[in-house]
């Protein structure tokens, strides 16, 4: 397969562990137009193997709506993991502010992947397409602003 | 001449002719004075060291989609890196140790201060990452030495500058309310209005407000109310039908030679600093551009002036030389000559300096280069009790101004602190590294992630606490033949301390900023780290101080040669045709950002070269050897 068919591949089981890493649904990650190019840059900084196994473990059991057992299976299998859960951290900051970190060194020792791993942010709208702003219900600063003297009315999230 | 010539003039047509007036720097200053002296009929030409571009929308989206790309989005970000014209960036300045320089940036830091002020070489200068905060100096910050016997006075009294104020106020565009800016002895010419309505203040300043308004604080002797009041500020907003004597006002929008509808007022994008996507920020290519339409203004980019040059007999500047670059970091340039009846560098307080003493020119008062100042920022930091919703509107809307002056200063500096918008970022690297935290020590993911960032970043409130620097002479900037860039300059050399006068303040404004958290019932989440730059202690306590870019003093302004560089127009006193413009012209900083006054000094620098080049005598100054000037 080349590496957009093993990423065509891919799509289904990434688009489910972001919406539940992130607390997004898949539609409005989706929405953000960055699924393709945030599963190409995770693929080619730690390599498709990573990536398949991850998912692979991700949807081992069949969990279905059940949101604490699924919390439980993402710390027993993923967040706890050596291989998986510096992987899936980067994803949440990958899909929260638009930049993926580099993997730690003790992890590219481990595990391979790409020796030019790095900071960076895949494309400009990356960052306007941020998940943190609309979590904390700010616009990315420089983009999507809510208007003149919007800041003046009550802020529209509230505290849990 | 049609739009796009005057941005494009050949260097060697540039080198060939001999204007009225040159002038080196592209930033505020040399815009208002290209400005003011091309509608006069008189030839000009300005000098950019860096490139000339950013006159189209086209362009000026590539700054803003090179701050969206740039994973460390410091002040300069927008801007592409220059090995030919070197910028400064905050993230240079390290800690130094065994007092070895740091000269990993352009900027060689010999400290003992690890200063993280920057500025920016682009067209329009550093008003391209300002965050247009516009409060006028009080009154008392002219007269530091005689109502306080500390500092320097100014040769011009506020009352004298007051008209000029009103001047760049209108140049810049302000948005403001005059009520709001009745403390400290501040006067406005009867009826007096800003250009436009101020910002409207957030639901933070409003919250804030309702706890904090009227809370008495002493200070030395004298009792203060605090009250929150609405910051001044170059920013488009909601034309004051009143202005100008009910003639009401125009905002000027988005930078383009082609038409462009944007950036007439405001829309909330909360990044003042470093770039307003919309351009409702005012930046100094609106009055570049004005400049241009004179007709009689030539914009000279991509060079870097490299040496005045000065008849040793009579003191007068020759010219200006110069060197073109064509690529913005592979070596090679040609060298050329600015010729003119007036100079005017207008490079900014560090560059201005930095040029004349690489052209052996100390002054006879040996000042140049010396009292250096900016302002030291105290960063403060808190939770709210309740979401304010954090990230929203301009950087700052409101301030706190009602300590900015009184018979304290006899013993302590003045200080101002704004309340940002914005949250912790500038002192944490919020909301990123709340986000790292949440993720990788407190584990939270999905529905928790986001109710965690709600709670950590909707309530965050930075005060910052803006501190007076008065002029010291061992604060300077020098250079060292050492310390070259690619293209042969001597790069700045920073030699800066904190005075125990600032520092008095800074433990005073801890202990007042605790106060208010106090009194607001926010949590305090301050600390600073020794280790990092910036920081000093004072009688025991400790403190991160941060610079303000409000670089200002290295030609200070005087009433006699001996004891100062320019005079009251910001005039050479060793060089007849040589003006000095900028906040380096300023014998006092206040607790006011440096451009608006800047401005109205340079506005006063314009009358007076004008008084001196009569327009009826301007065309026949371009000399007959060169090319005419193209109309």
């Amino acid at each position: 397969m080349t590496p957009e068919q093993t990423q065509a591949d891919l799509l289904p089981g990434f688009l489910a562990i972001s919406s539940v890493l992130t607390g997004f649904s898949e539609h409005a990650l989706r929405g953000t137009g960055q699924t393709e190019l945030y599963l190409a840059t995770a693929c080619e900084m730690v390599g498709d193997d990573s990536m398949r196994m991850m998912l692979g473990a991700f949807s081992a059991c069949d969990i279905g709506d059940d949101t604490e057992a699924m919390g439980r299976h993402m710390r027993l299998c993923i967040l706890s993991h050596a291989r998986f859960g510096p992987l899936a951290r980067n994803l949440i900051k990958l899909w929260y502010i638009g930049t993926w970190h580099c993997m730690p060194r003790d992890w590219h020792e481990a595990f391979g992947g790409n020796p030019a791993d790095r900071d960076h942010i895949p494309s400009p709208t990356s960052y306007t397409e941020g998940l943190l702003w609309p979590a904390i219900g700010a616009n990315p600063p420089g983009a999507k602003p809510f208007g003149y003297g919007m800041w003046a009315n009550p802020p529209r999230v509230t505290r849990a | 001449m049609n739009g796009t010539e005057p941005f494009k003039i050949p260097p060697e047509a540039a080198f060939a002719t001999t204007y009225d007036v040159a002038i080196v720097g592209s930033g505020v200053s040399g815009a208002l004075i290209a400005k003011t002296l091309g509608a006069l009929g008189l030839k000009v030409l300005v000098v950019e060291a860096g490139p000339g571009e950013d006159v189209t929308i086209g362009e000026y989206t590539k700054s803003v989609e090179r701050f969206y790309s740039a994973v460390s989005k410091d002040n300069n970000a927008p801007y592409a890196h220059s090995r030919n014209a070197p910028m400064p960036r905050d993230y240079d300045a390290v800690k130094l140790r065994d007092s070895q320089p740091n000269d990993r940036g352009y900027l060689v830091q010999n400290g003992p201060f690890e200063i993280d002020s920057t500025y920016s070489r682009v067209l329009g200068g550093t008003t391209r990452h300002w965050e247009a905060k516009a409060l006028r100096m009080l009154p008392d910050d002219f007269r530091m030495q005689s109502a306080f016997g500390r500092g320097r006075d100014w040769p011009v009294t506020y009352d004298a500058l007051a008209p000029d104020y009103g001047r760049a106020e209108r140049e810049l565009g302000v948005s403001g309310n005059v009520e709001d800016q009745r403390y400290g002895g501040l006067t406005f010419e009867d009826g007096y209005v800003y250009p436009m309505k101020r910002m409207p203040p957030s639901f933070l300043d409003k919250t804030m407000a309702k706890d904090l308004d009227g809370f008495e604080v002493k200070v030395g002797e004298q009792t203060f109310a605090l009250n929150v009041r609405s910051t001044p500020q170059a920013r488009n907003g909601i034309p004051n039908p009143a202005y100008d004597g009910g003639k009401g006002f125009t905002p000027t929008g988005a930078v383009s030679i082609h038409q462009a509808e944007m950036g007439g007022r405001c829309q909330g994008n909360t990044n003042c600093v470093p770039i307003c996507p919309v351009q409702a920020k005012y930046d100094a290519r609106r009055t570049l551009l004005a400049a241009m339409d004179t007709g009689n203004v030539h914009l000279l980019a991509r060079t870097v002036a490299f040496r005045v040059e000065v008849d040793g007999t009579t003191g007068r500047v020759t010219g200006i030389t110069c060197k073109t670059y064509a690529d913005k970091d592979a070596p090679g340039h040609v060298t050329g000559m600015l010729q003119a009846r007036i100079f005017v560098l207008a490079a900014n307080a560090v560059e201005n300096a930095r040029l004349m003493l690489a052209s052996d020119l100390h002054g006879s008062s040996k000042l140049m280069g010396r009292n250096l100042m900016d302002h030291a920022y105290l960063l403060t930091w808190g939770l709210m009790p309740q979401v304010v919703g954090t990230g929203r509107g301009p950087l700052c809307t409101s301030g706190i101004e009602d300590i900015r002056t009184g018979n304290y200063r006899q013993h302590h500096a003045a200080v101002r602190f704004s309340i940002h918008n914005d949250g912790w970022g500038w002192a944490t690297g919020a909301p990123y590294t709340d986000l790292a935290e949440l993720v990788d020590a407190r584990n939270l993911t999905g529905a928790a992630l986001r109710r965690g960032l709600i709670d950590r970043v909707g309530r965050q409130l930075l005060l910052d606490c803006m501190i007076e620097v008065l002029p010291e002479e061992t604060n300077r900037i020098s250079v060292d033949p050492r310390h070259l860039d690619q293209l042969g300059n001597p790069r700045p050399v920073v030699s800066f301390h904190i005075p125990d006068y600032t520092l008095e303040t800074a433990a005073f404004s801890r202990r007042l900023t605790r106060q208010i958290y106090q009194r607001l019932g926010a949590e305090d989440h301050t600390r600073y780290d020794p280790l990092a730059p910036g920081w000093v202690s004072h009688d025991g306590e400790g403190f991160t101080l941060r610079g303000g870019n409000h670089w200002a003093g290295t030609h200070i302004m005087g009433t006699e040669a001996r004891t100062s560089v320019v005079d009251a127009t910001q005039k050479s006193w060793d060089h007849g045709n040589l003006y000095l413009a900028g906040a380096g012209s300023m014998p006092s900083i206040g607790t006011a950002n440096t451009t608006l006054t800047l401005a109205a000094l340079c506005l006063r620098t314009a009358d007076a070269i004008a008084a001196e080049l009569s327009p009826g005598l301007a065309t026949a100054s371009v000399s007959t050897h060169c090319q005419e000037i193209p109309a």
